[in-house]
């Protein structure tokens, strides 16, 4: 066991004991701190994974940003609205299925495809080849998402006004 | 990394297991910088701030503790260490808890990028500057916990206006960064300070290196980069005039009102490493990093392990002048209203970082 | 358009000018005193903690009946005749032990309400000021220049004249001398 096994563990179970919290306590605060926690696990676990890049936008963009905006709404709203802000179950069945289903997806996907198992790879930096990759290949659909979020952030600022 | 290889070999040489030199190595060479750097600086920036402060106002400051009170912060780290830690009932007690460490964790995080000399960088990774950007959401995160939990209006407000300042000021930050990594083409902050060797002419600040016409063409606009990076660095920082979240006339001190001892410490410590930090990057950035402006002393006299050391203390100087330029506007500058500050931001640093960073592709292209 | 470049530019010029006057405010020399070390010169008249010459009190009570919050107290016991108190420097004669002379300072308004009255200028204003104690009670003063044992011995002394005075007139002789009549 190397010193790479015992800190993917630590990843592994930071990233599951928060997520497990995330889903399971009431506190609706607190689950948005667990959140944060799960996706630091997970960046983690890309860094290990060799996706250098990837950890740092998903710090970036959840942790910095996701989160702290659904923190933002749930301070903000709490006190002004008298909600209890709890999470609850309800409707059961119908989520069971949709787990059901969605967990035989993944379970699936696990089985059947063909990991690549690389021992001890250098890990080289990925951000250069994944910007060209960007720019090139998927340039389009890169552009085509941008568009999409625009509309997003248009869309958001119209309904606020009324 | 030789300190890392020093205490790996001997701990394995003692224990033959690799595990236990890795972790003890890492653990130690992780908390270097806190002890040599960030506990030191953070005493002598507050010491500084306060004599800084007392100056311009014609006052004197601390005296009594030591020559010229230079004592004084130690004094104030042993009283704050003696104070009661006062947890009040209607505080959420875990995350009342864990705020302070995040916070600090968060902008100790920083510290692991910053390249102190060409021979100690805490981690070269190649991400560097992004990583950084990426550190500063667990601060984010941080002060809103503290907020939070400490059931205070006062807290709550401030940890919101912190948050909203930190995710909004961090938008010109990273475009002024963008047009770097546009420039040179790398985010790593060793390789970074390394282009701008030699002398202070080949400093981003004056161009980048190389003599070329986009090198005077770069000036102008690397000025405007500068300035917009050191303004939007320093409402990061939520250093006065942007200090609207500690506001104490208004919100007694925002988001650390409910803490005392040393989970106070935690924050006002995490204050004057963010302080630091930011300063480091500035610098790094634009002046060079740790390369000296006119060559080493090391290489004159041929000693060539003097090199390093030389560019650990050009790059603190670099980093405590930008930290004196900080208290300076923080006591020359009123505080902004929110409005203004968020005027600032949108208005003002956006539309001209992005405007810069288009210039400047325009003559990269050139 | 202009304005916004107006208002860049108007920003930075004054942010300037005002870490102008602050960098040369750094080399300004402070205008702190460093207060135990360096004491500034008080105006000749200052009124500060109070002060009583005992020698030259004669007990008359005036400052106390004057003070307006009361706090200073005096008890006197006339002299046994025979005894010489001595005078005042101004030239009165005392008549009076002053057996008590406690001023409650901390309770002093610092209003010299008593110093006027006082026939012998006795009780007068110092330059002190620095007089904090750890208790309450360590800031009444206590003035009177007799040892208890003394004040003691004064007021048995004047209890036995009484007593004698009265046992004389019990048995119907005049008093061999008057009291003196000092005071009220
Ligand atoms: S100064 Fe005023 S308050 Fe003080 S003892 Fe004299 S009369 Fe009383
Ligand atoms: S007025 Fe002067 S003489 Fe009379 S009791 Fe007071 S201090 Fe003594």
């Amino acid at each position: 066991m190397s010193i790479y096994d015992i800190i993917f563990y630590l990843f592994a179970a930071i990233t599951l004991i928060s997520a497990f919290f995330v889903v399971t306590i009431r506190n609706i605060v607190y689950s948005a701190f667990f959140l944060l926690f799960t996706f630091f696990g997970v960046a983690g676990i890309y860094v290990i994974l060799g996706a250098d890049f990837v950890a740092m936008v998903q710090l970036i963009i959840y942790v910095g940003g996701i989160v702290i905006l659904m923190l933002f709404g749930v301070m903000l709203t709490n006190k002004i609205t008298s909600v209890a802000i709890k999470t609850g179950t309800s409707q059961i069945v119908p989520a069971a299925i949709g787990v059901g289903m969605f967990a035989g997806i993944l379970t699936a996907t696990l089985v059947n495809s063909h990991w690549r198992k690389v021992d001890t790879a250098p890990l080289l930096p990925t951000t250069q080849s994944l910007g060209l990759m960007l720019i090139s290949e998927y340039g389009i659909i890169f552009e085509l998402l941008g568009i999409i979020l625009l509309i997003a952030l248009i869309g958001a600022a119209s309904l606020a006004r009324k | 990394m030789i300190i890392y290889d020093f205490l790996y070999n001997l701990v394995f040489s003692i224990t033959q297991s690799a595990v236990a030199g890795d972790i003890t190595a890492m653990v130690i060479s992780a908390l270097l910088p806190l002890f040599i750097l960030v506990l030191p600086f953070a005493l002598l920036a507050v010491w500084l701030e306060r004599k800084v402060s007392a100056h311009m106002q014609d006052r004197l400051g601390p005296m009594r503790t030591g020559s010229h009170g230079w004592l004084q912060t130690v004094a104030d780290v042993i009283k704050l260490l003696q104070k009661e830690d006062i947890v009040a009932a209607a505080n959420d007690r875990t995350l009342f808890n864990i705020a302070p460490i995040l916070v600090f964790a968060g902008s100790y995080l920083v510290f692991a990028a910053l390249p102190f000399s060409s021979a100690y960088i805490g981690s070269n990774i190649d991400l560097g500057l992004i990583f950084i950007i990426a550190a500063s959401g667990f601060v984010v995160a941080g002060i809103l916990m503290a907020g939070w939990s400490s059931n205070n209006k006062y807290s709550l407000l401030g940890a919101m206006r912190s948050a909203a300042q930190i995710i909004s000021y961090e938008i010109p930050t990273i475009l002024v960064i963008l047009t770097i990594i546009m420039i040179t083409g790398t985010t790593n902050l060793r390789t970074l300070s390394e282009m701008q060797t030699g002398y202070f002419w080949n400093w981003m600040i004056f161009g980048g290196a190389g003599f070329s016409l986009s090198k005077f063409l770069f000036i102008p606009f690397m000025l405007i980069g500068f300035v917009t990076l050191f303004i939007s660095t320093l409402a990061e920082v939520n250093r006065t005039p942007f200090d609207i979240p500690e506001a104490e006339s208004e919100l007694v001190s925002g988001y650390h009102t409910e803490y005392s001892g040393m989970k106070f410490a935690m924050f006002f410590m995490a204050e004057y490493a963010n302080m630091f930090a930011v300063s480091a990057i500035v610098s790094a950035i634009f002046l060079g990093g740790y390369q000296s402006p006119f060559g080493y002393l090391g290489n004159t006299f041929g000693l060539h392990w003097l090199i390093p050391i030389e560019q650990f203390l050009w790059f603190a100087s670099k980093g405590v002048f930008f930290v004196l330029v900080q208290m300076w506007l923080r006591w020359t500058l009123p505080r902004l209203r929110v409005d203004q500050l968020m005027a600032l931001c949108w208005k003002y640093l956006i539309p001209i970082a992005f405007v810069n960073l288009i210039i400047i592709g325009l003559i990269t292209v050139l | 358009m202009k304005e916004y470049f107006q208002n860049i530019w108007y920003g930075f010029a004054t942010i300037l000018t005002g870490m102008r006057v602050t960098f040369k405010h750094l080399f300004v020399p402070a205008v702190t005193i460093q207060y135990p070390d360096v004491k500034l010169q008080l105006p000749e008249r200052e009124r500060n903690r109070l002060y009583v010459n005992m020698d030259d009190c004669i007990g008359c009570d005036q400052c106390a009946r004057a003070c307006p919050v009361d706090c200073i107290s005096i008890e006197t016991v006339k002299s046994i005749p025979g005894e010489d108190l001595g005078k005042t420097s101004n030239g009165k004669k005392k008549a009076l032990w002053v057996t008590k002379f406690d001023i409650d300072i901390a309770k002093c308004c610092f209003c010299q309400l008593c110093v006027f009255p006082c026939p012998t200028e006795c009780i007068y204003m110092t330059d002190v000021y620095e007089f904090s104690e750890f208790e309450r009670n360590k800031l009444v003063y206590d003035f009177v220049t007799l040892t208890p044992v003394e004040r003691e011995e004064k007021k048995a002394n004047y209890a036995k004249l009484e007593a004698e005075k009265a046992a004389l007139k019990a048995a119907g002789t005049p008093p061999a001398k008057p009291s003196e009549k000092v005071g009220d």
